[in-house]
């Protein structure tokens, strides 16, 4: 659907309002994914929804209905849903507004039309070249291909006209060999800039370097973290910097705006305009998102907020609501997280590190307690032991319990910034090493 | 039936198109939410979904496509889309996988309710939640309370080019409260019922079994008490598991051990394989001979239960752990084939959007003989633990670490005083072959799970595995905080 024909809903379903104030919120998904594995694509679909969600004000409440249905009485019977659930609700202590008239650009190069018309059969091509690489090796291969396009129009009843579209195309694979396993990713804007042989590639170098896995002792060990692996942890740190969290003193950094919490070589910023992960200039309430820095050289700064948070703390809105239907309660979320890089090549972290392990992916990270930053989880797809500074073999998974918090006190960025996390989630980050990562157990692969 | 012409229209493109098989599962999706935080109603929605996908069959291979247009283009596109997607696999594939269904089911189904949530005025909804979340308060360090509660509705309308025609009313309620407390530099949380409320199919009677308005002043004042209790300690324990934990120790250790596409590698590349394999039915020794585990999912009140799954195979039972061996996986129609079984019908997608897998439905650990209090008397020094707050393991379902909400000291065959951090960790076969003593029938309970995730694109399932509260032995205790 197009940013046009969003625009003309949104205004259909606006003007059928009789609410005191609304908002309207219309998103246009399509997403395909080829999913294989064994060299067979066993999951190829393609999904298209169009939804319409309804934020009425009656009398100082609020209720929200949502539709996928787009004919006239469709829309008059969601806005009728919104100002009757609005009618019944109970007044909130603070008013509850809508976005006003704001001016806010899209960062460029954020949808690529290729990627949004992109076939089956486009996307079996970059499958078929990582199937090239998994016989090439004698492995079997299991992963995907995808592209999607989303668009949101959000239109208030103060004026508010607001929209952006995007594209995401992705690929990862994991190559499976009899005794171990090797992984990689690729996310791009552009789906022409996915390389299926080279992820395949990749991805086969660290299956076939990783056999034959040697057991090795749990405990403390340095490791680095390629990008995947950390922002499988980070995923895990920046909800602390939501204003909600924080305010409820269930985050590591609530009481700790201003204070040094982290080591000096570490920024991390809130960025929805970097070129490798480029997203929505506002947020799902119609405010525009400001970039952050939360953590500058090592000193936690920001926290996001939303129009509700940043009215409780009397706080700036820095525009990060996150979708109010649905879900499970969450508060403002910086959803767009950099690291900055370091100055050294990963290459050269692992040519300085005299003993330790090189961990492609972690799997299953969790709280173990969340006010702790303490996690747990597992290494998975490739884990290799790293001597007197050179790479010599796989080594077999790991349980970890560490404290994030904790670990980014002492660390050491590489310089190959990369964007991770796919759709699940999305972040730029680069490699990084910990000298001391704590590991409990060792599994028997 | 509803839909019939849509649904010819949808079957003839395919075939027309080249589909040897196709079938297409129209949706009515509604599902309602109300949120209570300090006081205030934070969220009070009304969702409706309506769709439709469509899967083909190719040349052995499968093509999905879903759409929320039901005019004719958009109903011919969507058949197209799907057989397009279905061609451009079998093009490059290295194996047949799908195989056309030859059964037919013509039924309907729907799940009983006692008193339809659509009946029960919002006013008296919010009512609920708000006294609920307001004896959470028990105490000043409990800083944010929460209540919430879902009422969901699905009708699904099944058609396939074989002649099956299903309709079908899925009613699914669940409602929870949680509170938070905050010390000095801690942070503790308390749930009811067990860790993520009480998640039933069935009506308005889900919500008032869950008694918010009984349990939310202990529920708070527990919270509160686990910022000053000790902390649990850590080594070699027995241990007694609530029903709850035991649920999620099914889920997660045999429940989705259990599903054969990731056994046969189906989703390795994100939520893993297995350690277990079709080598090991009727030989591995998965637990104790007091473990049993069997899907049911035409159970009452069972989160997944339904007359039939998203790929129309009707509803039943199935053992997957029969004393302790190894006896089955949870299974689709083409996984099954590849064992010479039929499938037991645990193919299900989140909503008309999604294609539909093999997902965890209603798994059960059958209950045992010993009485809740009798778990307890035979353990010198060991803990008791309660409501999940984290849970992980690996990506073949062996090396599992968790962690509870609260816990307590078991000393000479009694609880003792409360702890807090309570955690533990194992390995899956040897962690269930310690099982020496299960809840009796008093104790066992249907447990869902509203969010379990899975898949790519990730779709969240809702399952329920029902528990009682569970005995093992010589247990790693402590775990985390051992650092």
């Amino acid at each position: 659907m197009t940013a046009e024909e969003r625009l003309a809903l949104a205004e259909r379903t606006l003007a059928r309002s009789r609410a005191d104030a609304t908002d309207v919120t219309v998103i246009g998904s399509h997403r395909a994914l080829s999913r294989f594995t064994r060299e067979t694509i066993h999951q190829n679909v393609d999904e298209a929804d169009v939804t319409i969600a309804v934020r009425a004000i009656v009398d100082g409440r609020v209720g929200i209905a949502s539709t996928n249905a787009r004919d006239d009485g469709a829309l008059a019977a969601v806005n009728d849903r919104a100002r009757e659930l609005a009618t019944l609700a109970p007044r909130d202590t603070l008013a509850p507004l809508v976005a006003e008239p704001a001016a806010v650009g899209a960062p460029p190069g954020a949808y690529v039309a290729q990627t949004a018309h992109a076939s089956a059969d486009r996307r079996a091509q970059i499958a078929a070249a990582m199937f090239a690489r998994a016989k090439e090796a004698q492995l079997w291969s299991s992963g995907y291909v995808t592209s999607e396009d989303s668009g949101i129009t959000i239109a208030t009843s103060a004026g508010a006209r607001l929209a952006f579209d995007g594209t995401s195309a992705g690929a990862n694979v994991k190559m499976n060999g009899t005794d171990s396993t090797g992984w990689a990713e690729s996310y791009a804007v552009d789906i022409d800039a996915l390389d299926g042989d080279a992820v395949g590639a990749r991805a086969a170098r660290k299956a076939l370097a990783a056999r034959a896995p040697a057991p090795v002792d749990p405990g403390e060990w340095t490791v680095i973290l390629e990008p995947a692996a950390l922002g499988e942890l980070l995923a895990f740190f920046r909800p602390y910097f939501s204003a909600e969290l924080f305010a409820e003193g269930a985050s590591y950094i609530s009481g700790k705006l201003g204070e040094r919490i982290a080591g000096e070589n570490v920024t991390i910023r809130d960025d929805y305009a970097h070129p490798l992960n480029p997203g929505m200039p506002f947020d799902f309430s119609g405010a525009p998102t400001a970039r952050l820095t939360l953590i500058e050289r090592g000193v936690a700064r920001e926290i996001v907020t939303d129009d509700v948070w940043s009215r409780r703390l009397d706080r700036p809105n820095t525009g990060h609501a996150v979708p109010r239907a649905g879900g499970w309660p969450v508060g403002p979320q910086p959803l767009h997280t950099v690291v900055e890089p370091g100055s050294r090549s990963v290459e050269e972290l692992i040519a300085d590190t005299p003993r330790g392990l090189l961990i492609t992916r972690l799997w299953y990270v969790r709280y173990v307690d969340q006010r702790r930053s303490i996690v747990t989880g597992m290494t998975r797809d490739g884990t290799f032991l790293i001597e007197n500074g050179a790479l010599c073999g796989g080594v077999r998974n790991m349980r970890f319990n560490v404290a994030i918090g904790e670990l980014l006190e002492d660390c050491e960025f590489a310089n190959d910034s990369t964007r991770t996390g796919g759709y699940a989630y999305s972040l730029v980050t680069p490699s990084v090493r910990f000298p001391r990562f704590r590991f409990a157990s060792v599994s028997p692969y | 039936m509803e839909f019939s012409d849509a649904a010819a229209r949808v079957l003839d493109t395919a075939a027309a198109r080249g589909a040897v098989y196709c079938d297409v599962r129209f949706e009515r999706g509604r599902s309602e939410r109300i949120e209570v935080r300090n006081g205030e109603v934070t969220g009070l929605s009304d969702e409706r979904s309506d769709g439709y996908g469509v899967r083909a069959l190719v040349d052995g291979a499968w093509g999905f496509a879903s759409s929320n247009g039901f005019d004719d283009a958009a109903l011919d596109d969507a058949a197209a889309r799907a057989v397009a997607m279905a061609r451009a696999g079998a093009a490059v594939n290295a194996f047949r996988l799908g195989e056309a269904p030859i059964d037919t089911y013509i039924d309907t189904f729907a799940t009983p309710v006692e008193r339809d949530p659509r009946t029960v005025p919002i006013g008296e909804r919010v009512a609920l939640l708000l006294e609920a979340e307001a004896l959470l308060h028990a105490a000043p360090s409990v800083r944010v309370g929460r209540a919430w509660l879902d009422l969901w509705r699905t009708e699904k309308f099944f058609f396939s080019s074989t002649g099956s025609r299903i309709a079908q009313t899925i009613v699914q309620t669940g409602s929870a409260i949680s509170a938070l407390a905050v010390g000095d530099g801690e942070a503790q949380q308390r749930m009811w019922p067990g860790d993520r409320g009480l998640y039933q199919s069935g009506g308005w009677e889900i919500v008032e079994a869950a008694a918010l308005r009984e349990n939310a002043a202990r529920i708070g004042e527990e919270a509160h008490l686990l910022l000053s209790a000790p902390q649990c300690p850590s080594g070699t324990y027995d241990i007694v598991l609530g029903g709850s934990q035991v649920s999620l120790q099914i889920h997660e250790s045999c429940g989705h051990a259990a599903e054969l596409d990731r056994v046969l590698g189906w989703e390795a590349n994100f939520s893993g394989t297995s350690f277990l394999s079709p080598d090991g039915l009727d030989t591995l020794k998965y637990g104790s001979d007091l473990v049993t585990i069997e899907i049911d999912n035409a159970m009452p009140r069972g989160l997944a239960t339904c007359g039939y799954d998203d790929e129309g195979a009707r509803s039943g039972r199935s053992d997957i752990i029969r004393n302790g061996i190894l006896v089955g996986f949870e299974t689709s129609r083409d996984t099954a084939r590849a064992l010479g079984r039929e499938t037991n019908a645990c193919v299900r997608a989140e909503s008309w959007a999604h294609v539909p897998m093999i997902r965890m439905c209603n798994l059960n650990l059958l209950p045992g003989t010993t009485p809740f209090e009798e778990l307890f008397s035979d353990i010198r020094d060991g803990v008791y633990m309660e409501a999940n707050r984290s849970w992980s393991i690996d990506d073949r379902r062996q090396n599992f670490q968790f962690g509870c909400q609260i816990g307590w000291e078991i000393k000479d065959g009694k609880r003792g005083r409360m702890v807090k951090n309570p955690t533990y960790g194992g390995t899956t076969p040897e962690f269930w072959n310690s099982c020496d003593a299960i809840g009796d029938d008093a104790s066992w309970f249907a447990w869902g799970t509203p969010n379990c995730g899975k898949g790519e694109p990730m779709q969240t399932g809702r399952t329920t595995q029902a528990a009682a509260p569970a005995r093992f032995r010589n247990v790693a205790v402590g775990v985390g905080y051992d650092r």
